[in-house]
């Protein structure tokens, strides 16, 4: 049957070429003339989509991941069929991973959210109403007006995640006066690394761990899985360090795939990474294997440091980390051989017990006794690229959600918060309950539910897959039913967009403009975003509907431009660029960096207090914290529970992209690695399916086990983002276990206001 | 004639599927199809446990069994590679049983396979799969220049695994994926000696011969049957009209005729 029309459908093909309408646009693959016929492609005998007429090539940068590689979209007859990596861009390089090539089955998923829609039923019980977009944002406008004239702008949280979250939780933010905006890759992801970097070099780590790959000669990645965690351009540089010959240490209770081609695996007890930090120290210290000249010229407490670590030897540690004393100190030294082209990589996700800035800090210090700062093979210097932003008055609030990237530390302790216009800062319990960092979105909940230390009333959701990130989802669920008013804008019709009172359907990256993309990197660049076809269906982007929602609420001021092209031509005036000179320019602009000490002349590139590495950290022991990292035991998981540690697969991103039928069909559903003796003891073998139960009774599943001797018998393993329980999602509903879910409780960082997830406890069940 | 090859370093390979989903993106292939299958396959006991990244995919074989075997000429070589031409496919299977390596498979009543990309590389394009693989691990190539960056990449792989090789120089007749491994092709899965399954020697030493005489003796029984039973109705047509003849004759002559016309029939 099906063949028969395909034939049909080749040969009105091949007529309609005939005919004149045959200009075969091959130019972008390179293709030379002279081709009769396009050969049959492989599945229904059609000719492949590039043959079916003229190739529209647009710039993008991918969305897939907060990576952001740059893209060129490819798309024929207004359908988009191919993303590819942009060769220019210092990100992709001309490749991407499979999620990024996912991006086109993104957009056509069917599940898509297509109308503005408001609530009919009861919170949570996806009931909804399809409205236009104007009922939709006069309503919306109307609720948050009561609120903020109620309780003061304050009282609106805004959770941003993804490309577009500049628009609501930095731009329609701060122009609002709502210091309560937050994003999940900071407390949820790298608040610990970038307030450890803060602390230690009064820089941030900034998006893109600034690893100088290409001389590099000793890599050690403790918990980062490579691979798994399929970052595009750190792939490309770890494999090809890798093949260079150059050194790999990996530190993990599982073996990772990279740790699987690593030089050593050391297959550590969870919880005791900063033992293990403390004994390399000890070892590079005492055997003098640091750089002195180094030490003396850039870095400040060094005696402090070494009077520190005098206990915490090999042997110490091997009793805690349950690794060998011997290997414990042979990788220290392997580090100390290959200095300064030897780093610990900060690694993104770091999160885990409660302890993290100060296990951070553990990874700087060595870092820094090896020199490698500043110096070619270690870490460059990263440098944000120069461009103004669109001019505004000023904002009501500064500085928001803070993002990954929070400010040098200078004074952090004594300076004051940004405060609203009714004088309210952060509900978040900065200062109280954690020192510093990024607004904490987990520590915005409890003001929903208790109205301390002031009600939060309104929550803006923007791309935030709100019941499969922030732990503890019950009492997110709480909060949800008390809040006077819920907005959410997303793609898909997530677990948490039943919740909304309205909903808001954006439109994906591939259809629309966007804020342009300013990376802090070796070479700073700047990347752009234009769409490769209108939107579908009645969604919009969200600089629009910040925009709208704006001149709805008196911002008129804030909003003068007319369109997004003229705000991004505006900001790019600044670079005597426009738009149109980008996309002559292969859609980048790269400009100069400095990577290195010799860019800094006579100044210093550290931005401490001292100007140099501060190994003792003051404004910690100040606060009582601990100017120098210990080793903090942590609790053990009861008998006959393992600790649950979480992941990636290289075709998902976070809870965002199961649903997405091309990378639904290659990953459909997370599986339980648990060790396989340990399984088999318990009654469980590979391929059973099994409910996990947490220490509080919290069930998810079911799962699919995977006895595997890949494991210590201690942990169990999840990849991160799937059991998530959203209908709407026709693939992704119901399938896997969710890591979230088990985490009923979470250890927050006294100095970064992360939230420790690797605090919970499972085992397996076989029935519901 | 050029050659050409795909380069499959399965050193660097680290599993991450960009592959497969530009295969399926580039190509267009329904959402439950792909042509390259990751996969692992672990070994030992925790913590000396050694795991492999297996990347499968077609290895593009000289002498191809699929092609050997294929009836109707839809699977054939061109360039060095095996190509498909999916409409000529009947549907049989056979090179799904041939393939020493498990790659055809019948999707949608049709066979399916890797086909080199034919299509985007004609149009002057690179493999999906080779341009996006992050790792470098896929290259495309004249199978001369493949040959020689495998070499390259093999003394580099040598210092971390000394039994590390080159696949495919000359096993199948050479493969058109020149695989680069850490280790011996049995620790992939793969056969050290790809041979044809034994049904492709069934097929070329005993049915095809076979068959071919099978066929040539099935159109002579046919086409003998076919004479004897045109001649069987021509002479059944011939004995109706005289037997209509006949009845009308003797319906003419009148007289209780009817039993002795059945009679003379059945006699017949």
């Amino acid at each position: 049957m099906a063949r028969v029309k395909l034939q049909i459908t080749r040969r009105a093909f091949m007529k309609s070429a005939l005919a004149g309408g045959g200009g075969l646009a091959m130019a972008g693959l390179g293709a030379g003339a002279g081709l009769a016929a396009p050969p049959a492609r492989i599945i229904d005998g059609e000719p492949g989509w590039f043959y079916r007429g003229e190739i529209k090539r647009t710039y993008n940068y991918c969305d897939m991941c907060p990576w952001r590689c740059g893209v060129i979209v490819e798309s024929v007859n207004g359908q988009v069929y191919k993303i590819d990596g942009n060769p220019a861009d210092p990100k992709s390089r001309g490749m991407l991973c499979a999620r990024g090539q996912g991006g086109v089955s993104f957009m056509y998923d069917p599940d898509r959210l297509q109308a503005p829609m408001v609530r009919t039923g009861e919170r949570g019980e996806g009931k909804f109403q399809e409205v236009t977009w104007t009922e939709a944002l006069d309503q919306a406008a109307e609720k948050i007006q009561a609120i903020a004239d109620e309780y003061g702008p304050e009282s609106i949280a805004i959770f941003g995640h993804t490309s577009g979250d500049f628009w609501l939780t930095d731009y329609f933010a701060q122009a609002f006066g709502t210091p309560n905006a937050a994003k999940p890759s900071a407390s949820l992801c790298t608040s610990p690394r970038e307030e450890a970097s803060t602390l230690t070099f009064g820089l941030p780590v900034g998006g893109h761990e600034p690893v100088d790959w290409d001389y590099l000669k000793c890599l050690t990645l403790i918990g980062s899985h490579i691979g798994e965690d399929s970052r595009n351009t750190l792939m490309q540089d770890y494999t090809n360090a890798w093949a260079r010959g150059a050194k790999v240490i990996v530190v993990d209770p599982r073996m990772s795939t990279v740790a699987s081609k690593a030089d050593y695996w050391l297959p550590i007890k969870p919880g005791t990474d900063t033992a293990l930090l403390l004994a390399w120290m000890n070892v590079i210290i005492n055997e003098n294997r640091y750089d002195a000249e180094y030490v003396a010229e850039w870095t400040e407490g060094f005696e402090a440091l070494k009077a520190h670590v005098q206990a915490f030897t090999p042997e110490w540690a091997a009793g805690i980390t349950e690794l060998p004393a011997e290997l414990i100190a042979e990788t220290a030294r392997v580090m100390a051989d290959n200095a300064p082209q030897a780093v610990i990589m900060p690694g993104r996700h770091t999160t885990w017990y409660g302890n993290d800035t100060q296990r951070m800090r553990a990874e700087y210090l060595i870092n820094s006794l090896l020199g490698a700062y500043g110096r070619q093979g270690g870490f460059y210097f990263n440098k944000s690229p120069y461009i103004e932003s669109y001019p505004h008055p000023p904002f009501l609030v500064k500085g928001t959600s803070g993002g990954c990237s929070a400010g040098p530390s200078e004074d952090v302790a004594n300076a004051p918060l940004p405060a609203g216009p009714t004088g309210k800062h952060r509900a978040d319990g900065v200062r109280e309950d954690f020192l510093r960092g990024a607004t904490a979105m987990q520590e915005l909940i409890d003001p929903m539910i208790s109205g301390e230390p002031y009600p939060i009333k309104g929550l803006i959701v923007y791309g935030v897959n709100l019941l499969n990130s922030i732990p503890d989802t019950e009492r997110t669920k709480e909060a949800l039913k008390k809040l006077d008013f819920v907005l959410v804008i997303d793609v898909l019709p997530q677990e948490h967009v039943a919740w909304a009172d309205i909903v808001l359907p954006e439109a994906t990256y591939l259809e629309r403009y966007d804020e342009l993309w300013t990376v802090a990197h070796k070479t700073p660049y700047i990347a752009m975003r234009e769409p490769a076809v209108e939107p579908l269906y009645d969604t919009k982007p969200a600089w629009w509907m910040a925009r709208e929602l704006g001149l709805r609420l008196d911002m008129d001021k804030y909003f003068k431009w007319q369109d997004i092209e003229e705000y991004l031509n505006t900001r790019l005036m600044s670079v005597g660029s426009s738009l149109d000179k980008m996309r002559e320019q292969n859609g980048v602009i790269i400009q100069k960096g400095k990577p290195y000490f010799e860019d800094y002349g006579n100044k210093s590139p550290f931005h401490t207090k001292s100007k140099k590495i501060e190994l003792f950290a003051h404004e910690l022991e100040l606060a009582g914290l601990g100017g120098l990292p210990v080793y903090e035991e942590i609790e053990q998981p009861p008998d006959g529970y393992m600790r649950l540690l979480y992941g990636r697969h290289p075709v998902h991103t976070f809870a965002k992209t199961q649903n997405t039928p091309v990378l639904h069909a290659l990953y459909p559903e997370n599986e339980v690695w648990i060790n396989e003796d340990l399984a088999a003891a318990q009654g469980f073998k590979d391929g059973d399916m099994v409910w996990l139960e947490n220490q509080d009774g919290a069930r998810s599943g079911p799962v699919r086990v995977k006895a595997t001797q890949r494991i210590r018998k201690d942990a169990v393993y999840l990849v991160h983002g799937f059991g998530q329980n959203a209908p709407g999602l026709s693939r992704a509903n119901g399938k896997g276990a969710s890591d979230t879910k088990l985490e009923t409780r979470y250890a927050l960082d006294p100095i970064s206001g992360g939230a420790g997830m690797r605090v919970n406890f499972v085992h397996l069940v076989k029935e519901a | 004639m050029t050659d050409y090859a795909f380069l499959l370093d399965l050193g660097r390979c680290i599993g991450c599927e960009a592959c497969v989903a530009a295969c399926k993106t580039g190509n267009e292939l329904p959402t439950d199809l792909q042509f390259i299958q990751i996969s692992e396959k672990s070994t030992g006991t925790f913590p000396d446990v050694t795991s492999l990244v297996l990347n499968h995919r077609c290895f593009h074989c000289t002498n191809a069994a699929c092609v050997e075997v294929c009836p109707t000429g839809a699977l054939y070589k061109e360039d060095g590679l095996t190509r498909l031409n999916r409409e000529a496919c009947s549907g049989c299977s056979y090179c799904v049983d041939a393939c020493p390596f498990g790659v055809p498979q019948i999707y949608d009543g049709f066979s399916s396979k890797c086909d080199g990309c034919a299509e985007v590389v004609k149009a002057g394009g690179t493999p999906w799969c080779v341009k996006t693989c992050p790792n470098h691990a896929l290259m495309y190539d004249t199978r001369e220049n493949i040959l020689a960056a495998a070499q390259n990449r093999l003394e580099a792989l040598k210092g971390r695994y000394p039994d590390a090789r080159i696949y495919g120089e000359t096993e199948a007749g050479g493969l058109g994926m020149i695989v680069v491994m850490p280790d011996k092709p049995e620790a992939f899965d793969l056969p050290e000696n790809p041979e044809p399954a034994f049904v492709i020697k069934a097929w070329q030493d005993l049915v095809q011969p076979v068959s071919a005489a099978l066929t040539g003796l099935s159109i002579v029984v046919t086409g003998a049957l076919a004479i004897i039973a045109r001649r069987n109705h021509m002479q059944e047509l011939a004995r109706f009209e005289e037997d209509l003849a006949q009845r009308e004759v003797a319906e003419a002559t009148a007289g209780d005729s009817s039993q002795e016309t059945t009679a003379e029939k059945e006699e017949v």
